[in-house]
């Protein structure tokens, strides 16, 4: 039986289906040459994923992770690194966000608690989450809305990001119940990077707990006459 | 942004250079945020992001080309006759210098499988091309950076 270049790479891979793969198989075991090469795959492979291994472990360039609104992703102490930004105020953002990111400082930090149910979106961010919609909000709202969907218990519930948290919201009886969020008590050490404004990662989780696609602007639109209910 | 490091990484094997990858990938971040209403929740965000940094990549390459026939960019005029640095001889590497000797399509073709670990029919996804095709360009291009590698391997 011969074996193709492209079918033995595909073997190689474990890319190949039954019952090409079992008949691949058996050329392999019966033939050295066969088996030599498919070990010159797997170690080319093993070479190359060497190879860019040092990338992925690498920290991330600051211009990099700039644009999602997060710092670098390190872990460390989430309260040090909030009172870092509430000290310094992030100068590079501060002339557009600065004000907003002061104004949800002093909520998260100042705000007494009892005032918020646990488990509940302030008031502030609760305000954005009943008025913004995904297509005609500011581009310089201190909360982004990043999408809408119902849950699969038919929630509504939408995904946010802000300075401080990024996270995701179902509207219940009491309010805004934050379902997925970066509250620094979430996780023992205060793992930063779930706090960071990391919408790709919040996506994903939407993407999870969504019982259908996302809503459309009418959709939404409608939704919010009708009180998110 | 979990996705990040690995996007990092693809970007620096498209652009034959680890500098010109976080260009790419930043450029790649900006773009899917601009973009971000045209992701359909229930497809993978990853091949998603994938395939608008191969294709950001593919209208960059023709760029340079046609820059590249008038005259030399900037940054290639300014490293001629110079080296010997830190950064070059990692750089220089031996797979660095294989991967780029691959035309694009092999390249991507073996980063995407062979480093990124999706399937053939994923990587066919995200480059929008046949599943066979993909499997070819992906043995043409390890077949060449077999020879290239030669006993090595």
């Amino acid at each position: 039986m011969s074996v193709t270049r492209e079918e033995l790479a595909a073997f190689a891979d474990g890319q190949l289906d039954d019952p090409r793969r079992s008949e691949v198989a058996a050329a392999v075991a019966a033939d050295a040459a066969l088996a030599a090469e498919v070990e010159r795959h797997q170690r080319l492979k093993d070479k190359l994923t060497a190879h860019f291994a040092p990338i992925l472990t690498a920290p991330v360039p600051e211009h990099l992770t700039a644009p999602l609104g997060g710092a670098a992703p390190k872990v460390v102490d989430f309260t040090a690194v909030r009172q870092r930004r509430a000290a310094r105020r992030i100068p590079r953002w501060s002339w557009v966000v600065g004000p907003a990111l002061a104004a949800s400082l002093a909520l998260a930090v100042f705000l007494p608690r009892g005032e918020v149910q646990e488990g509940y979106a302030n008031p502030q961010l609760a305000s954005a989450l009943d008025d913004q919609l995904v297509a005609s909000q500011a581009s310089t709202a201190p909360t982004h809305i990043l999408l809408s969907f119902r849950s699969g218990d038919g929630q509504f519930c939408r995904a946010f990001s802000d300075h401080v948290q990024s996270g995701i919201a179902c509207k219940d009886a009491t309010g805004w119940q934050l379902q997925a969020s970066g509250a620094p008590s979430d996780t023992q050490q205060g793992d930063y990077r779930m706090a960071g404004s990391s919408a790709a990662k919040i996506m994903v989780e939407a993407q999870e707990m969504a019982g259908g696609p996302a809503l459309t602007a009418e959709e939404e639109q409608a939704a919010r006459a009708a009180g998110w209910r | 942004m979990a996705l990040l490091p690995r996007l990092r990484r693809f970007a620096a094997g498209l652009a034959h250079d680890a500098a010109d990858g976080d260009d790419l990938c930043q450029s790649t971040v900006m773009r899917a945020l601009e973009k971000r209403e045209l992701w359909q929740p229930g497809t993978r965000l990853d091949s998603w992001m994938y395939r608008m940094m191969r294709n950001m990549w593919v209208d960059e390459s023709r760029a340079r080309t046609r820059r590249g026939e008038t005259f030399v960019g900037e940054e290639p005029g300014l490293s001629v006759g110079v080296s010997g640095g830190q950064e070059e001889a990692v750089s220089l590497g031996v797979i660095d210098r294989g991967l780029r000797t691959l035309p694009d399509e092999q390249r991507e073709a073996v980063l995407l499988v062979m480093v990124e670990g999706y399937s053939y029919k994923e990587a066919a996804g995200i480059v929008g091309c046949p599943v066979g095709t993909l499997n070819s360009r992906l043995v043409r291009g390890r077949d060449a950076l077999l020879t290239w590698l030669g006993d090595g391997v």
